[in-house]
Order: structure tokens, then C-alpha cells, then sequence
């Protein structure tokens, strides 16, 4: 079983890689948001993985946590983007930087 | 159970008398004279309990605080002496104080700190420990600081009241010490105890280190030398303060102190001797500073000092006998003296100066006999108390082996005869003197020189009120005078004498360094040589104070003395210039310079640095606040890039 192991991590590494990169590296703020799906599922993947390995029913429950944060983070994060939309028709998020330091 | 009762119902007398002072009225008196006369009689029916064989009444323990440290109250031969004498002359002295402090704003206060002194005192001689002997001890020197600046409204009082706390206090530090010692050393703090283990507990140099601590604070509560400075400045006081205090109880506390550490001082030559000569010294010096003093009371305070001196060489030698008798007679003479100088001054409103006093032998005649009767006993003229127990220090100290501290002694005795019949003839004989221009009578200052009429006491004279009887004032002193004449007989008889059966082997014997050579004469001699001094000094002051001629040129004659008297002893050999040189003002300086440099570039400065360098870390921190989304992503990415690296080169080398 060793080696399908392998390989759903090497996915869920991957797919965490092109999350982080998409975060940082866009800035459109909804590419950003698909990015942190990304992110999130990368992290599912890898906790349902360990979770069948080893029979143990916790990564399964951690994935549900994760699904739930993933919903409650879009509704957050998409009603922001819509409200600094509303502000400056530019959809940049290094323009929202009023709390600069 | 009335031991408790001597014990307590001072204290209760203070509290209630301060709690409702204002309400007692001229109650105030009588309530705190009982709180006093009802343990002397306690005392008195205790005596036989006291006496008994097997170290008298023993309350142990009241308290247990830890392991050995208990506490109690013992009453055996020496504290049953001690709290003979301060519940019946504090009686005595109370009940004079109704009349003499009659008419005083604060009278009920006056009475709450009378009181509360009694307490303080029965806690340090009823004690059966250490620690309680040191707590009745700081007492002691508290109700000492409440009472010398009892008139609070004036300045001088109120600085002699802070300069008698802090010596004091030098004089706990060195008791504490000793204490520290004995703790660390036996590990328990009853007298029975210490006694019982030190010779194996302590070594020699240990020993006299406990010794010398033990005497640093009985040198400060009872003014030897250097640590007397505060004695004559506690005359600021109200005078039955001065009897009762500065004279009958607290600072003969150090002649108690190293009577009942008789074992520890049996066992220290070296020390002995440290307290024999500074006993010695105090003695004469005090008495040749009595020569040249004009206020009544310091006259009596320098005698005070020079008696106590006599009790501290008595005891420093090993003749605790003579030195308790000593302390015996002393109470009741400068008890005597003191309150009699109070009558004087009362009826002179306020006057201290004997050179405007004189002639008061016709105006005040019980005075003038009673007056005569202190200073024939503290003069020691046979059949008078003092006779007896100056001889028997005298002589003690020169059997024991100390031939200079005996010559030493007995000059003071002349000079003592001296002063005191310099000061009787002043007040009582020739002619008043107090309507005579005081520059006439050398007098610079009549402000300075104690002579101003006091700022509390008698405001309300102008006010006509009820005058207390004079009974008051002239009854305690008339119990005195018997007292002063004849208290001294119990040594009569030498070795079969009631006092030497009364104390018997009491203080145990003391080691001494090699034989003692015999005294060179018999006690019959060494009496009549004190005697010729003590009549010399009486010829010198006939010459100077009472001849005809003497009293009609007084004068003029006080006016030249006044003039030239010498620098040094006016001013007490310098010792306050010195304190001041050596202590004052170097702390003062030390003061001065930390307010100049230290406060400002240090203390100041790193509170400044503090404030600065948090602000300077928050301009960087700030900086890190860029608001772009992307940078704070990227460095979490890092922080979670150097999480897993740091995993992975801990954990990751199993596999």
C-alpha cells in the first residue's frame, strides 16, 4: 500500500505548491480566493491519505472541519472582495492597503 | 494569672485613655494612675511566688510560634526588682503628673503614653525570651519618642524626640545582632535555654561578639558613652516624662540588660571589661558636664547619665549586686530629684535656669527638704540611700581588680557632690534672682537657654480653671524621701546583708583572666577616702555657691562663670559637633549628590532610555505593516517552509 500513499501526497504537495504560488503571485482577489481552495484541499487530500492508511477516523473528521472553514472562508472572503469592488473599480489587492503601518 | 494583669492592664489603660481621652476628662488621671497602682499591689502579692527556689514565677509557654521559639513571662528575683520599681515609682510618678500636667491640652494623651511606656517596660523585664526583651525593648524607645515630643508644637522637642529614636535604634541594631547570633547558634530563644547551651554553643570570640551587641544597645537606651548625646535633649519633655523615663525605668533598661545576661558576661572577661571602662568614663563625663550646666533638669540629666555610668561599671565588673542596688536607690533619689525640680519649676512658671532661680527655700520650703534629701543621697552622705550602694560598687569594682576604674569612681563621687549641692544652693539659697536682668546674668538667649515658656503647656492659663491640689505634686514626693533615705540599708551588713541573701548566687560567679590581687585596703578605708572626696566636693561648692560673699556678689559672680565657661564642656565635648562632622553631614552631602547627579542621569535617564527605545522598536516593527496581502502571505508561506524544514531535519533522519 506504500506506494499509492506516495502518490496521493506527492498530488496534494503539488496541488499546495500552485496554492501558495497563486497567492502569492496574483492579485486579483477572486484567483487569490480559488488559490486558497486550493490550499485547503491540498491539506483534505493529504489528511483523507494518512486517515485510510492507518485506519484511523481523525483525518476524516479533520476533513469535514476543513470543508466547513473552506465554506465559511468564502462567504468571508468573497463579500469582501465585493465590498472593496464596490469601493475602487480596480480589483488589485495591493491597492487595499489601508492598514499600512 | 496576675502576672498577666501586671502585664496588661498598663496596655489596656493606654488604649482605653487614647481611645477615650476626650471623654474622660480630668478622669484621664486617676483612670491611668490605678492602671499602674493596681499592678504594683499584683506585683507585691506575687512576691513570695517570686522568691521561691526554682526561678520564681514562670508562665512558659503563652505562645508557641515555631519549634523553641515560645514565649512567656517569667518573674524572678531581678524582673521582681524591676517591676517593683517601675509600677511604684510610675504610681508615684502618675499621680504627681495629675497635678504637674494639670491643665495641659492633651492630658489624657500625656496619660495613654505614660501607660502604654509602663507596658512597654513590663514587656522587656517580664519577658522570659529574647525576642520579647527585644520587642519591649523598641517599645520602649517608641513611648521614649512620644514622650519627649509630647509638646509637639515645638521644634526642639520634636528633634530631641527623632534624635532619642534614632540612637535607639543604633542601639536595637546591636541587640539584634546578638540576638541573630543566639538564634543561629542555640536555635532557641529562652533565657533558660541560651544559658544553658552557650558555653558549648558559642565560641570565645562569638561570645564576645554577642556580648558587644548586647552592649551597643544597652549603651544607647541608657545613654553611656558616645551613643548619650540624646539624654540631655530628652529633657524637652514634660518633667514627670524626665523622672520617669530618663531617670527610674528605661534607661537604666542596659543595667537590666546585662544583669540578666549575667551568665554570658560571667563567662567574657574581655567584654567585662569593654562595658567597665565605658561605664567608667560615662560616669565621669557626665558628671564634669554637670559642673557647667545652667537648666535644672540638665543638671539632673547629666547626673542621670554619670549614676548610670556608675550602674554599667558595677555590672561591667561583675558586682551586679552593687549595680542593681544602685539602680534601686537611683530610682527612688533621681526620681525625687526630678519630680522636686518639676514643683520648682511649676511654681516658677516655667523657668529651668537656676541662675534666675535662689532664694526658694522661703517660697517653697517642702521643696527645698526634699531636694536636700535627693542630694545628700545622690551625693552619698552616710545613712542616705546612695551611701550604701555607690560604696558597694566602689568597692566591688576594686576587689574585683580594677584599680583605675575605682579612681575613677570615686573622683566622680566628688564632683558629683560638687554639681549637686552647686545646683541646691543656686535654687534654694541668697536671694531670687529671677527679676534680675538676664544679661546680667550672662544669658545671651533667654529664648535658647530653655527659659521660654512653653508653647502647649499652660495656654489656657489666661483662662481662670480650677488648680489641681497640690497634694498631687507634693504627696508622691514626700513617699520618696523615706524611701531615698532609707533603701540603702537593706546592704547594710555586707556579705549577711538582706540584699546579698535576697539575690545570693543569683548571678553566678565570674571567670576572670588570672588571681585577682587582694585590695590594697579595707572597704572602711575606700569609704572614708569616697567620703573626703564627696566633702571636698561639697567644700568647693560652700566656696563658690553659699559662702556670704558668694551669695551677695551671685550676680556678677554667675555672670563670669557664665562667661568662662570652657568651650569644651559647654558643648559637651563636641560630641553633637562631631556627629554632625562625621554622620549628618556627609549623609547630607551623599543626599545632595544623588538629587544632583544620580536622580537625573541615572534614575531619570533609564526611565527616558526605557520610553525611547520602546518607541524605536516600534518604528521598526511598524515598518514590517506593509498592508499588501501578498508579502504577508509570503512570509507565512516562509514561516510554514521553515516549520517543516526544521521537522523535517529533526524528525526526518529515522526513515
Amino acid at each position: 500500500m506504500s506506494a499509492p500513499v506516495d502518490n496521493y501526497i506527492a498530488l496534494s504537495a503539488v496541488l499546495f505548491f500552485i496554492g501558495v504560488v497563486g497567492v502569492i503571485v496574483r492579485r486579483n482577489p477572486l484567483i487569490m480566493l480559488m488559490s486558497i481552495e486550493l490550499l485547503f484541499n491540498a491539506a483534505n487530500l493529504a489528511l483523507v491519505t494518512y486517515a485510510r492508511a492507518w485506519v484511523n477516523n481523525a483525518g476524516h473528521i479533520f476533513a469535514f472541519l476543513v470543508i466547513t472553514v473552506a465554506a465559511a472562508e468564502a462567504a468571508i472572503g468573497l463579500a469582501i472582495v465585493a465590498v472593496t469592488f464596490r469601493r475602487s473599480p480596480r480589483v488589485d489587492v495591493d491597492e487595499v492597503a489601508t492598514l499600512k503601518g | 494569672m496576675l502576672l498577666y494583669l501586671v502585664w496588661l492592664l498598663p496596655l489596656l489603660g493606654a488604649v482605653l485613655l487614647f481611645a477615650f481621652g476626650p471623654q474622660l476628662k480630668s478622669w484621664a488621671g486617676p483612670i491611668g494612675s490605678a492602671m499602674i497602682g493596681v499592678p504594683f499591689a499584683a506585683t507585691l502579692a506575687l512576691w513570695p511566688e517570686a522568691t521561691a527556689p526554682g526561678g520564681g514565677l514562670h508562665l512558659q509557654p503563652m505562645v508557641t510560634w515555631l519549634n523553641g521559639w515560645s514565649f512567656g513571662l517569667q518573674l524572678d528575683r531581678l524582673s521582681l526588682i524591676w517591676t517593683l520599681v517601675i509600677t511604684g515609682v510610675g504610681f508615684l510618678i502618675h499621680v504627681y503628673s495629675i497635678g504637674y500636667m494639670d491643665g495641659d491640652r492633651a492630658f489624657a494623651r500625656f496619660f495613654a503614653y505614660m501607660n502604654f511606656f509602663v507596658y512597654a517596660m513590663l514587656t522587656l523585664v517580664l519577658s522570659d525570651n529574647v525576642v520579647g526583651l527585644l520587642v519591649g525593648w523598641g517599645l520602649v524607645g517608641l513611648a521614649s519618642y512620644f514622650l519627649i515630643g509630647f509638646w509637639f508644637e515645638r521644634p526642639s522637642a520634636v528633634g530631641a524626640a527623632r534624635k532619642a529614636f534614632v540612637m535607639n535604634v543604633v542601639g536595637d541594631v546591636g541587640i539584634m545582632f546578638a540576638i541573630f547570633v543566639i538564634v543561629a547558634k542555640v536555635g532557641s530563644i529562652g533565657y533558660a535555654d541560651v544559658f544553658a547551651k552557650f558555653g558549648t554553643a558559642f565560641t570565645k570570640e562569638e561570645l564576645f561578639l554577642v556580648c558587644l551587641g548586647l552592649f551597643i544597645g544597652c549603651a544607647a537606651k541608657s545613654a553611656q558613652v558616645p551613643l548619650h548625646t540624646w539624654l540631655p535633649d530628652a529633657m524637652e519633655g514634660p518633667t514627670p516624662v524626665s523622672a520617669l523615663i530618663h531617670a527610674a525605668t528605661m534607661v537604666t533598661a542596659g543595667v537590666y540588660l546585662i544583669a540578666r545576661f549575667a551568665p554570658l558576661w560571667n563567662a567574657s572577661p574581655d567584654a567585662r571589661s569593654l562595658v567597665g571602662v565605658i561605664g567608667a568614663i560615662t560616669a565621669i563625663a557626665g558628671a564634669v558636664l554637670g559642673c557647667v550646666q545652667w537648666d535644672i533638669k540638665r543638671i539632673l540629666a547629666y547626673s542621670t547619665m554619670s549614676q548610670i555610668g556608675y550602674m554599667i561599671m558595677g555590672v561591667g565588673v561583675g558586682a551586679f549586686e552593687g549595680g542593681v542596688l544602685h539602680f534601686l536607690t537611683h530610682a527612688f533619689f533621681k526620681a525625687q530629684l526630678f519630680l522636686t525640680a518639676g514643683i520648682v519649676i511649676h511654681a516658677l512658671h516655667d523657668e529651668q535656669d537656676v541662675r534666675r532661680m535662689g532664694g526658694l527655700r522661703t517660697r517653697l520650703p517642702f521643696a527645698f527638704i526634699a531636694m536636700l534629701v535627693g542630694v545628700l543621697a545622690i551625693s552619698g552622705v552616710p545613712g542616705f540611700s546612695g551611701f550604701f550602694s555607690k560604696d558597694a560598687v566602689l568597692y566591688e569594682t576594686l576587689a574585683k581588680g580594677h584599680p583605675y576604674l575605682y579612681a575613677v569612681g570615686v573622683i566622680t563621687a566628688g564632683i558629683t557632690a560638687y554639681y549637686m549641692f552647686r545646683m541646691l544652693f543656686l535654687t534654694f539659697l541668697g536671694r531670687y534672682r529671677g527679676d534680675v536682668d538676664p544679661s546680667d546674668l550672662g544669658i545671651r538667649h533667654p529664648e535658647l537657654a530653655g527659659t521660654a515658656p512653653a508653647a502647649g503647656h499652660h495656654a489656657e492659663e489666661e483662662e481662670p480653671h480650677h488648680h489641681a491640689p497640690a497634694w498631687l505634686m507634693t504627696g508622691p514626693v514626700a513617699v520618696l524621701i523615706p524611701f531615698s533615705i532609707f533603701i540603702g540599708w537593706v546592704q547594710f551588713g555586707g556579705e549577711n546583708s538582706p540584699w546579698a541573701r535576697f539575690f545570693g548566687d543569683f548571678f553566678g560567679a565570674a571567670a576572670t583572666t588570672g588571681p585577682v590581687p587582694a585590695p590594697p585596703f579595707s572597704e572602711g578605708v575606700s569609704t572614708a577616702i569616697v567620703l573626703v572626696l564627696v566633702l571636698a566636693g561639697f567644700a568647693v561648692a560652700w566656696l563658690r555657691y553659699w559662702k556670704p560673699d558668694a551669695l551677695q556678689n551671685a550676680v556678677p559672680r554667675l555672670r563670669t562663670e557664665t562667661v568662662r565657661t570652657p568651650a569644651l564642656l559647654w558643648n559637651a565635648y563636641y560630641f553633637d559637633a562631631a556627629y554632625d562632622y562625621l554622620l549628618v553631614r556627609p549623609a547630607r552631602a551623599l543626599g545632595g549628590a544623588f538629587v544632583r547627579y544620580v536622580d537625573p542621569h541615572v534614575i531619570d535617564a533609564a526611565v527616558r532610555e526605557a520610553a525611547i527605545s520602546s518607541q524605536w522598536l516600534g518604528h521598526l516593527f511598524r515598518s514590517f505593516q506593509t498592508g499588501l496581502v501578498r508579502a504577508y502571505a509570503l512570509s507565512i508561506a516562509f514561516g510554514v517552509l521553515c516549520v517543516v524544514a526544521y521537522y523535517a531535519v529533526v524528525f526526518g533522519g529515522g526513515r
